[in-house]
């Protein structure tokens, strides 16, 4: 891994860690607060694409793990592993892989902002909402011995709000292809 | 950024972050794979005893653990309506336990201990090429590094919104945030090089 890769992962893993302790921004529409870190997992996604987004979400974790409290609220630590949500946590790795994996294949530089937009909130989606639900309904039937059917359907209530995060990271991620492109990263 | 760990003497202390860590791989494995209640209630009074022998006042004890307390009541809660009672039971006693020792290990292991075991298992993966094992301490140094900065970039783009009479939108700030701390990246990644911190890259 090239230094440049490793500090572009590493200051986008202090990103997430920061949308844990900003004050929340609340949507000029609706009343929903944005600051869940799950929508830093997406932009990571969106923003470095699959290897170096899904390096972002694992220094996080990293940072969990030895007892930083860098998890919204001052969460971390061990302990945090130890929860029955346990596998939305692990699966932000994956749902920053995926959702890197997604935009590198579906948003192109000469392709209009709408389109890349509309690239941006599918790779969002399938990445931040599908991947990121199977492994943490999944880890949630498991660890708290219910049926995978209630972990479902309990998980259900929060869909909401992580499409409008999906929103928010493909407008994030379209400005800064703009901006800043650094994506298609394929190596 | 105040890190979890707790000054202290106690016997937990004194252990070798190897052994609690591996302590508390054996503890998560044997949890799992019992459904005993009376044995998992003699795990939990065991870990319990464990953590709040730590020199924690009570209070501050149980506030570290409030969050992820809440979320196994509530998970549990949940269970107990939807199924029979025993699951719910089991679940609640297996994760609480886990927790507690979890809890004590992270109370009374330093970070640079953790960064040493952690940088110990990356060394395999590092014989396979995949990645560098001195990384990982150089990476966690950079974000505690850089957390600070970026929150008062935050503030400065709220101020300068505030000073247009732009509304504070989460696409408005998020991407001149993103866009300003990912440029800074070229220029770290040079100072690093130029100082050979990362000597095994040509």
């Amino acid at each position: 891994m090239s230094t440049r890769d490793l500090v572009l992962s590493a200051l986008f893993a202090a990103i997430i860690v920061a949308l844990g302790i900003l004050p929340p921004i609340t949507l000029g529409f609706i009343p929903v607060p944005i600051t869940a870190q799950s929508l830093g997992v997406m932009m990571a996604g969106v923003v470095l694409g699959a290897r170096r987004g899904a390096i972002a979400v694992l220094i996080v974790l990293v940072l969990v793990a030895i007892g930083l409290p860098v998890l919204s609220g001052g969460r971390g630590g061990l302990a945090a592993f130890a929860a029955p949500t346990t596998g939305f946590l692990v699966g932000w790795l994956f749902a920053a892989f995926a959702t890197g994996y997604i935009a590198e294949r579906l948003v192109k530089a000469e392709q209009s902002g709408l389109v890349q937009t509309v690239g941006f909130f599918l790779a969002s989606a399938i990445g931040g909402i599908v991947v990121l639900y199977a492994f943490g309904i999944a880890y949630l039937a498991f660890a708290a011995g219910i049926g995978f059917q209630q972990a479902f359907v309990g998980s259900m209530a929060f869909i909401p709000g992580d499409v409008i995060k999906a929103f928010v990271a493909a407008l994030a991620g379209r400005a800064v292809m703009a901006g800043y492109p650094l994506l298609p990263a394929r190596t | 950024m105040q890190s979890l760990y707790v000054e202290g003497d106690s016997f937990m202390h004194r252990f070798p972050a190897r052994s609690k860590l591996l302590v508390l791989a054996i503890l998560g494995i044997i949890l799992f794979t019992t459904r005993n209640i009376p044995l998992l209630s003699i795990g939990v009074l065991m870990t319990g005893a464990v953590y709040f022998s730590l020199g924690l006042y009570f209070g501050q004890a149980i506030a570290r653990l409030k969050p992820v307390l809440l979320t196994i009541l509530v998970v549990a809660l949940f269970s107990l309506l939807f199924n029979p009672w025993h699951g719910a039971v089991v679940a609640l006693l297996r994760l609480t336990a886990l927790m507690l020792f979890a809890a004590a290990v992270t109370a009374t292991t330093t970070i640079s201990e953790f960064i040493d075991e952690i940088t110990l298992l990356a060394r395999p993966l590092e014989r396979a090429g995949l990645v560098a094992a001195n990384d990982v301490g150089l990476a966690v140094g950079l974000v505690v590094r850089f957390v600070p900065e970026i929150l008062s970039r935050y503030q400065a783009i709220k101020e300068a919104h505030a000073a247009r009479g732009i509304k504070v939108r989460p696409v408005t700030v998020l991407a001149p945030l993103i866009i300003l701390t990912l440029r800074d990246a070229d220029n770290i990644a040079t100072a690093i090089d130029a100082r050979g911190v990362r000597r095994h890259v040509s």
